[in-house]
């Protein structure tokens, strides 16, 4: 058939319409961050006429950004270092190794899954209050650790799982111990799977408020996420730099997208492929 | 899709195990390992325990047990009453609560917007599946807003949403009285799930896209050499082979709308107005950090739980059935 056919317009138009809508809101606040206060509240819509990066300054020196930044990114890289490690030692051991109620542990660890933060909130804060862990960086580190350790495991178990025994086993007539084995050959191996399942749960606790709220209580320990939910009252006449400060909290993110963003979808889809 | 690339496509016939295919699902495979009888030393035998053991205590310690405590906890009481059995007074006091009346009249709102939700991202997976021009930039574009946290988004839809804000600026130039989207109760909740909705259906699409991978193409040659439209090919094709993606999808998206709107209702509307967009997730969070009432809060967490495994539950029994049926 040579004649165009119709069909391509009627998906083509609603499609791009709705790509503008998915990026219409973030360049709209880009754009509010870089005008002035006057400027704003004459025109929503109009182009700044100059980019203004001092208001950047301006919401990241008031409120204690840098503060809230560097606590996040030290509990955020803490938290993702330990889950690779601890999420690869389990799914290696549970993939390629035989022992003992070796499927027990595997479905311990599934469960982990379905118990959501919100149900065990209140006895978790309880649990770390009485070991003296609330409001300390090493007890935000294990909340986050432990929400998202059942998941790492999941993952790293199906990935090893791909791997061949025999490349095991013939590390193991090397000479080899279990430990060398995990070291040498495991590890390595994992780089792919570890990428991608460490920039999730980067992701995850990079953009978790919940968690480090009931956590964290005290001002000075708050991650950067908390920060920005109390922007809005601080600047709440100040629109340019209450954007300004958003925009702030959104950079890490945007530029990981811009530059992984195949990892973070191929980790997004084999957690799904593989249940 | 897999990660990488570490599986070659053709295994090496192994010798020495029993039957060769892998046992089921289970964490290991079957037949016998060429592993030198005794294994060497005790702490070689011990080292799958090493391995796991950190893990797994984890998960135990701050995932499975919490879990019970706070069930437990849900049957005692507050303040004077620590730790004293109260039976099922808390509940009770939930049920005639009107703000919990309303947080689970909301989780009935997203059960009835969950099918948008779905089929939404459903279809633009189909389309970009089949190739529309520029289906990688449309992919990238619609992913994007999935990685940003839920504070960030708030905060922008905040702005856009202002009573002086740019989107009753653009009514207001068409003549149109602004609307106060975030201060009206019977609009509010709309307003934070469809941005929920903006927000997180890129994840459902990468989801999507990861189910047509697995399609067999060849179907949907059949389909179009028969001449089937486009409806045709959807409904007789493509979801039935999809069943299995379009239940998992169906289930994280219900599990997202129940925990992980806390932080666009913390920012946007921080329950009000009036407690119309108040979840049990934000319930729980008042009640316990605000209230000082943990263990009525517990009985609000064990009902979440609750309407977890039921909606899980029911969705697959749901969808088990319309997979028959095809």
């Amino acid at each position: 058939m040579s004649r165009v056919r119709p069909g391509r317009w009627v998906v083509a138009i609603p499609m791009s319409l709705l790509a503008l809508a998915t990026i219409y809101p973030l360049l709209f606040t880009v754009n509010v961050a870089m005008k002035t206060r006057r400027d704003y509240i004459l025109d929503r819509f109009s182009l700044t006429d100059a980019l203004r990066w001092e208001n950047l300054g301006t919401a990241w020196n008031s409120v204690g950004m840098g503060r809230y930044f560097a606590n996040s990114l030290f509990v955020v890289t803490s938290s993702v270092v330990l889950l690779l490690l601890l999420g690869s030692m389990a799914g290696f051991a549970l993939s390629q190794l035989r022992f003992r109620g070796s499927s027990a542990l595997f479905l311990g660890c599934l469960a982990g899954l379905f118990v959501p933060f919100q149900v065990i909130m209140v006895p978790l804060a309880r649990l770390m209050a009485d070991t003296a862990l609330i409001d300390t960086y090493p007890g935000l580190v294990l909340v986050y650790v432990a929400q998202f350790l059942p998941f790492t495991v999941f993952l790293m178990t199906s990935y090893y799982r791909g791997i061949p025994p025999e490349i095991v086993d013939a590390a193991r007539i090397d000479g080899n111990s279990v430990y060398g084995v995990y070291r040498r050959i495991m590890l390595p191996l994992g780089t792919p799977a570890l990428l991608s399942v460490g920039i999730l749960n980067a992701l995850f606790c990079w953009n978790d408020v919940l968690m480090s709220l009931v956590m964290m209580p005290s001002a000075d320990h708050r991650t950067l996420m908390v920060g920005v939910t109390s922007l809005r009252g601080q600047y709440s006449d100040d629109i340019p730099t209450f954007a300004s400060g958003v925009l702030i909290a959104a950079i890490p993110v945007l530029v990981v997208y811009l530059f992984l963003q195949r990892q973070i979808a191929d980790g997004v889809a084999a957690g799904s492929t593989k249940g | 899709m897999p990660i990488g690339n570490a599986q070659p496509s053709v295994r090496p016939v192994q010798a020495g195990r029993g039957g060769g295919a892998a046992a089921g699902s289970s964490a290991h495979r079957g037949g016998a390992r060429s592993r030198r009888a005794g294994g060497g030393s005790r702490a070689e035998r011990l080292a799958p325990y090493v391995l796991v053991a950190p893990a797994a205590l984890i998960i135990v310690v701050l995932r499975l047990y919490p879990l019970l405590l706070g069930v437990n906890f849900s049957f005692t009481g507050d303040g004077e009453q620590n730790g004293v059995a109260v039976g099922f007074d808390n509940y009770r006091e939930l049920f005639e609560d009107s703000l919990f009346r309303t947080a689970l009249g909301n989780v009935g709102l997203l059960v009835l917007l969950l099918p948008v939700a779905v089929a939404i991202p459903g279809l633009l997976a189909t389309f970009i599946y089949l190739r529309v021009p520029g289906h990688r930039f449309y992919r990238s574009v619609y992913f994007f807003p999935a990685v940003l946290s839920p504070v960030i988004v708030g905060a922008i839809f905040n702005l856009l949403l202002a009573y002086d804000g740019p989107l009753n600026a653009v009514l207001g130039s068409v003549g149109v009285a602004p609307v106060d989207w975030l201060g009206d109760p019977d609009l509010a909740m709309f307003m934070v799930v469809g941005v929920h909705i903006w927000a997180t259906f890129g994840m459902a699409l990468v989801v999507f896209l990861a189910g047509f991978a697995t399609l067999d193409s060849s179907l949907l040659d059949a389909a179009r050499v028969d001449g089937a439209s486009l409806p045709q090919v959807l409904w007789h094709v493509i979801i039935p082979s999809l069943a299995r993606t379009i239940q998992f999808v169906f289930v994280t998206t219900m599990i997202g709308m129940l925990t992980s709107m806390f932080g666009l209702l913390f920012v946007m509307t921080s329950g009000g107005p009036e407690g119309s967009t108040y979840l049990p997730e934000y319930y729980i969070w008042i009640q316990q950090g605000q209230m000082n009432r943990p263990a009525l809060a517990s009985a609000a967490s064990t009902i979440l739980f609750v309407i977890m495994l039921v909606v899980g539950m029911l969705q697959i029994k749901l969808l088990e059935r319309a997979g028959r049926d095809n």
